[in-house]
């Protein structure tokens, strides 16, 4: 079974005086994947600046715009339509046994090729005294302890909007124990990597009928890497396991490496920035 | 013959510890310099002094300056310069040349493999730290394929001769090494002061390396261009090494660009003129990695082209030197370069790596912190000399200082013994004589697609205060012509 998603995401930028030089890309546009076929994509922006789509540095889709006249506001509207594939959940089985699966991920090939998400980054380093917060069982398996790290997040940590913004880092969200989605995921990332698991921060959209948190914005969550069973999708602000409502964008190391709007703006005094998606459903046979 | 009691090396103090490249131990002139002894010999200081002011003018009134950084303010200097070249026979360059070429290679096919595979890590021979805790290791090039598999097109080898006599390597620079430009002007003034001097030797010349790096640009060219547009960009005037980005753009005859100057569409970079928008395929770039695009690196740099590593991915346009070769000219893999030519050449080291201990490991870090004050100790990131401590030359607080700082981040230090560079007859200003001076070389070595090259000559940079080891022209250093000479 599939599911049929019209996912619309706009922004709107107006700034105190006139812009006279902008630049923005946006790392917006779905992935394609196995659990998910892009079918169109529509993009346009108020002021009719020439847009193109290109790649970022790890080559996720983006689209790059570039206005040539001066301008004091400028809205974008992009719309995305994509069908979504149904994951099987019980297939969750590594088939190995939890001492075969932490040999396999403590060999050095392992590291060596799953460096980038086993890195401490800016947003993913753990404060000195919150080194040991969470420490893995050896007695079950790494999709066991990833689950259970998933609980806990979602226990330790109060979703709320007011505490936190994007350059929020988790001394701080350990300490308030509040954050969004993203922080949510920066968490996940920190702790499972310190466990030896190689974790990628993934943004995307996710379909909230089931009433689940993540604003009217673009969502945050991760994807860990398991021996014998390659990426597995962990949302920690709902406590589930990513499923046919999660609409992945890109990943990276961290937020830095995916965020949905970068912008070198030329212009003087104050601007103002407002985000909103929506992603509406119809299930298909 | 002149006499060394008379003329211009009439007050000069040799001290016999160190190794001095003019005189043998026995106090002789070496014979490559006996000719040019005569001839200046016959010369008084005061005709020196003369012809060496003269030099110093030119260098002001061309504006071949730079910039130091200081904690308020900076400065514009010129490069001190003095007259009396250094002098390398064939057989010495020899090795300089062919060791500066095995590690510029070595280099290339170190940076390809950690960009890829990453086989020297999983096979033992560097530890994955190496690539794991530096911020130079740019995940954006994974997998990427530079045009023509070259990274470092440029590197600048920095070379000493030790009291042993034996040449050392002290740092490989394989960013945006700078200096190439002091040399040809150094040349060039020198030809103007002395030409019947320099007359009396076969010497290489040095102004072919704007056409060698020009052909090295062009060797590396995007897939599909027959006659390859090149330029060159610079951060801007404020830059300390502008002199040289618009001298190198100058003799190769191309444009000299800001990043205000470039623009990206669909993916190609053009650059604005007055006859409209010129597509540009090479970029010998002039600013660091972080500064070159803000849509992908610092989103607060004014200086990159926004989009330019989109066009870089894509393969349409090229790089020089690539980003990301920042993670190979960090110390910590200074000092595993001997393992590194072996792993990937099959040869060894040609030239000598100065005995590194590093402080992250802890047996290592046990002996520095009891031995500082016989060891240079070095912070691993930073260029142009900046933070390095030279133990013999602290005070007690300041060794409990050095101390406190590598316990407090031993992965950020290394340490070496100290190396006695070899000293060299320099003028000073002050005592209107020749005085030892520590020398070191730079060696720019070109690497392109079926193209090796290095510049027959080299920066030759002086440290002007006494004893000290410090030759960067950021701690006040000067340079010297340096002549290699024919067969």
């Amino acid at each position: 079974m599939s599911t049929e998603y019209v996912i619309t995401y706009k922004a709107e930028n107006l700034y105190e005086g006139p812009v006279h030089k902008a630049h923005w890309q946006f790392l917006i546009i779905p992935e394609q994947n196995t659990t998910q076929d892009l079918v169109s994509i529509d993009f346009k922006n108020s002021i009719n600046a020439y847009d193109e789509r290109s790649v970022n540095g790890f080559g996720f889709r983006s689209i790059r715009i570039r206005p040539k006249k001066e301008f004091d506001q400028i809205r974008f509207e992009a719309s995305f339509k994509l069908v979504k594939h149904q994951t099987n959940p019980f297939e969750l089985d590594s088939g190995l046994t939890p001492s075969e699966e932490y040999e396999k991920i403590n060999s050095l090939d392992f590291k060596v090729d799953f460096e980038p998400f086993l890195r401490f980054t800016h947003f993913t380093s753990l404060p000195d005294n919150s080194q040991d917060l969470f420490k893995f069982r050896r007695d079950i398996s790494i999709f066991e302890n990833l689950q259970a790290l998933n609980t806990w997040i979602f226990k330790a940590i109060k979703y709320s909007s007011e505490v936190t913004d994007v350059q929020t880092t988790l001394e701080q969200i350990i300490e308030h124990r509040q954050g969004v989605c993203q922080d949510f995921a920066h968490l996940f990332c920190a702790l499972s990597r310190k466990n030896n698991i190689p974790t990628r921060y993934v943004s995307g959209y996710l379909h909230q009928g089931n009433g689940y948190f993540g604003d009217a914005q673009m969502h945050a969550w991760v994807e860990a890497y398991i021996p014998n069973m390659d990426w597995v999708g962990f949302d920690p602000t709902n406590n589930i396991l990513v499923s046919d409502n999660h609409i992945k964008v890109a990943h990276g190391k961290d937020y830095d490496d995916c965020a949905p709007l970068k912008g070198v703006v030329y212009a003087s005094g104050d601007n103002e920035t407002t985000h909103s998606v929506e992603v509406l459903s119809q299930e298909q046979q | 013959m002149a006499n060394i009691d008379s003329g211009i090396f009439s007050s000069y103090k040799r001290n016999t510890d160190l190794f001095d490249e003019l005189f043998d131990e026995n106090g002789s002139i070496k014979s490559v310099y006996q000719e040019l002894f005569d001839l200046y010999g016959a010369h008084s200081i005061k005709d020196y002094v003369n012809l060496n002011d003269k030099a110093k003018a030119s260098f002001f009134n061309q504006g071949i300056t730079f910039q130091v950084y200081g904690k308020n303010e900076t400065q514009e200097k010129i490069f001190p310069f003095d007259l009396f070249p250094r002098i390398i026979d064939s057989n010495e360059w020899e090795i300089i040349e062919k060791g500066s070429i095995q590690r510029s290679k070595a280099l290339n096919l170190f940076l390809w493999d950690i960009y890829h595979e990453k086989q020297i890590i999983k096979d033992g021979i560097v530890p994955l730290e190496l690539i794991s805790s530096s911020n130079n290791y740019l995940h954006q090039m994974m997998n990427l394929d530079p045009p023509g598999g070259i990274y470092n097109h440029i590197s600048g080898t920095d070379i000493i001769k030790h009291s042993d006599g034996n040449f050392y390597v002290l740092e490989d620079n394989i960013r945006c090494p700078s200096g190439v430009s002091y040399v040809i002007c150094n040349r060039t003034a020198l030809k103007r002061a002395l030409f019947g001097v320099f007359n009396h030797y076969k010497t290489h010349t040095v102004t072919d390396y704007g056409e060698n790096l020009l052909d090295l640009l062009e060797s590396v060219k995007p897939k599909g261009v027959d006659n390859p547009v090149c330029v060159v960009i610079t951060p801007g005037m404020y830059n300390s090494a502008f002199y040289e980005h618009s001298y190198l753009a100058k003799t190769m005859g191309i444009e000299l660009v800001q990043g205000s100057d470039l623009f990206v569409e669909n993916d190609f970079v053009y650059m604005k003129t007055i006859r409209g928008p010129i597509k540009v395929d090479v970029i010998y770039r002039r600013i660091d990695d972080l500064f070159l695009d803000p849509l992908e690196f610092k989103p607060d740099s004014a200086l990159g082209v926004p989009g330019l590593f989109a066009a870089y991915k894509k393969g349409n346009v090229t790089l020089a030197n690539a980003p990301g070769t920042g993670v190979a000219d960090d110390k910590a893999v200074y000092t595993y370069m001997p393992q590194i030519i072996k792993y990937y050449l099959d040869e060894e080291p040609i030239l000598n790596n100065v005995h590194t201990y590093h402080c992250s490991r802890p047996d290592e870090l046990k002996y520095v912190l009891e031995h500082v004050h016989e060891l240079v100790i070095k912070p691993v990131d930073e260029a142009g000399g900046y933070g390095i401590s030279i133990g013999n030359k602290l005070t007690k607080a300041e060794i409990e200082n050095v101390k406190k700082q590598i316990k407090e981040s031993p992965r950020k230090y290394v340490a070496q013994p100290i190396m006695s560079l070899s000293v060299h007859p320099t003028y000073i200003d002050k005592s209107e004589s020749f005085e030892q001076r520590h020398i070191d070389l730079r060696t720019f070595t070109i690497l392109g697609k079926d193209k090796e090259y290095v510049l027959k000559g080299g920066l030759t940079r002086v440290a002007l205060e006494k004893g000290n080891l410090i030759v960067n022209s950021s701690q006040g250093g000067g340079s010297k012509d340096t002549w290699v000479l024919k067969n």
